[in-house]
């Protein structure tokens, strides 16, 4: 028999007492992001609250109502716990903030409300990090290394998709074909497909390529079509960012 | 086994020459002495036979083999003027559904033991014929015109050769050569077609050939007969003689077609019109 070890992210939820307000909040981000919570381990934070063994089964029943399964508690002794709720949690390390969905002015409360740990099982080898298959574009390239690197060409046709983390093409993109990133682009040749960096809310990504002929760019869901870029960028070495609420190109070098 | 060697001619985009392109490469390495066998996948549109003349000989064709209703030697057919040259036709009356995946392995199995090169000429698009066309090859050579909508669907077609061939899932990379061709180096100039090194950069696949525009290709067509065979001296016939020799390894330089017709063309013009 073996055992293996696997880690993951697990969002942390910090409820707050009470916790009609934390609710709204929860019920927000659902309605922009209805997948949110949908597939990912979420753990329940309790530490310092010293919560009322009664508030903790309110709040667990709110989240069930929304559908949303705790898998841990973390911070409240098991011994305190009563029959059939999560069991008690702990041993995380605290990793980068989970970009909450929506708007830029409501986001800006959202992060206290969702914290990030890495889950890490007490038996078995460490997680085996994604192993991006280059060879077959084809197919997402999903896993939870945070970059990949493709040392080949992206063709008509193909797409990179790579949602949690930067994508770096050694070669060209090619016209009709796509990046996908949560992350940001790098593309060390000419980039005349699509690049949509920041997928996941990052708006912090940035798309470089050494020559910009685009069809269409996008960060963080604000896109741009050829027809708009400006002339100074096209066919030269470029980076685009996201700055207030629009997408900025500058020429490299 | 053998040392047979299977190239698809491809290009995704149709009319861009790839039957064209297959009988005179098939020609030319016949008469480099080689064995050859030229498939023709493109079922339903068959045209191979009539680029080299065999279209009045067809008895049986692939459709018939693939399903086991010929053996490989009934249908074959033998060139006119090259005893080592042979036409492998595609049915007219059938589609390419009827090609079946096991059947054209064991179709290019057969035939590895008896040739030393097959060239298959794939038909247009992604689907089925074009993607079986190149499934079992172990080289290909890319068609493309100097025009933007041929690059692409180059381009798309060179994803696939990585993607979908037996060569690419065993983890192998398959060589790939790019031939241009109806390449106008006057039109090219002047900025109405894409230039060589226009098409290199995009597709990023080494060069073996760029074929001239010329009558003598569509001539040579139209008397049923490739062009490496029918006219040695054409431009055209030359660069795909060059391309095969780049094609069984040789170090040539590709020679890009520059306007040559020079003074004498540009005054018999002048005084013409």
């Amino acid at each position: 028999m073996k055992f293996k070890g696997k880690s993951f992210i697990a969002i942390v939820l910090t409820p707050q007492i009470p916790s009609e307000e934390w609710f709204a909040e929860i019920d927000r981000i659902m309605t922009r992001s209805p997948g949110f919570f949908i597939d990912r381990p979420i753990i329940l934070d309790v530490k310092g609250t010293k919560v009322h063994i009664d508030d903790l089964e309110g709040i667990l029943e709110g989240l069930n109502q929304r559908s949303i399964r705790v898998m841990g508690i973390d911070g409240i002794a098991g011994t305190r716990l009563k029959p059939g709720m999560p069991p008690s949690f702990g041993g995380g390390r605290l990793t980068t903030d989970v970009d909450v969905p929506g708007p830029g002015g409501d986001a800006t409360a959202a992060p206290k409300a969702a914290k990030v740990a890495r889950v890490t099982p007490a038996a078995g080898e460490a997680a085996a990090a994604g192993d991006p298959e280059t060879d077959d574009l084809d197919d997402d390239t999903n896993g939870d290394a945070r970059s990949i690197v493709i040392t080949e060409p992206v063709r008509s046709g193909q797409s990179v998709v790579h949602p949690t983390g930067d994508v770096t093409i050694i070669g060209s993109v090619s016209s009709g074909a796509e990046v996908i990133a949560g992350g940001s682009i790098h593309v060390y040749g000419a980039l005349r497909g699509r690049a949509l960096a920041g997928v996941s809310g990052d708006e912090q990504a940035r798309i470089f390529c050494t020559k910009l002929d685009a069809e269409l760019v996008s960060i963080n869901g604000l896109y741009q079509i050829a027809d708009d870029f400006g002339a100074d960028v096209l066919n030269a070495s470029a980076q685009i960012r996201f700055e207030n609420e629009t997408l900025v190109f500058e020429r490299l070098g | 086994m053998s040392k047979a060697t299977v190239v698809v001619v491809t290009s995704g985009k149709g009319g861009v020459g790839k039957t064209t392109s297959t009988a005179a490469i098939a020609s030319a390495l016949a008469k480099e002495g080689f064995k050859v066998c030229a498939i023709d996948f493109d079922v339903g549109l068959r045209n191979l036979d009539l680029i080299m003349g065999a279209e009045r000989r067809v008895v049986f064709d692939l459709v018939n083999v693939v399903r086991g209703e010929a053996s490989i030697k009934q249908a074959l057919v033998r060139d006119k003027k090259l005893n080592n040259l042979y036409l492998l036709p595609a049915s007219q009356t059938r589609d390419k559904d009827a090609l079946t995946d096991e059947g054209v392995a064991s179709v290019i199995n057969e035939l590895r033991m008896y040739f030393d090169w097959i060239v298959c000429d794939s038909p247009a698009g992604i689907e089925r014929g074009a993607t079986l066309a190149m499934r079992y090859a172990d080289e290909a050579i890319i068609v493309s015109n100097p025009e933007v909508s041929s690059v692409r669907d180059c381009d798309r077609i060179i994803g696939l050769l990585d993607a979908k061939t037996v060569v690419a899932e065993e983890g192998g990379r398959m060589p790939k050569h790019l031939m241009i061709t109806r390449f106008d180096p006057e039109r090219a100039k002047n900025g109405d077609m894409l230039s060589v090194d226009d098409v290199v950069e995009i597709l990023s696949v080494p060069l073996i050939g760029v074929i001239p525009e010329s009558k003598d290709v569509l001539k040579a067509s139209n008397v049923g007969l490739p062009v490496t065979l029918s006219d040695e001296e054409s431009p055209a016939s030359k660069a795909y003689v060059e391309a095969v020799q780049r094609l069984l390894g040789e170090d040539l330089p590709v020679t890009i077609p520059t306007e040559k017709k020079g003074l004498f063309g540009k005054l018999f013009k002048g005084r013409a019109a």
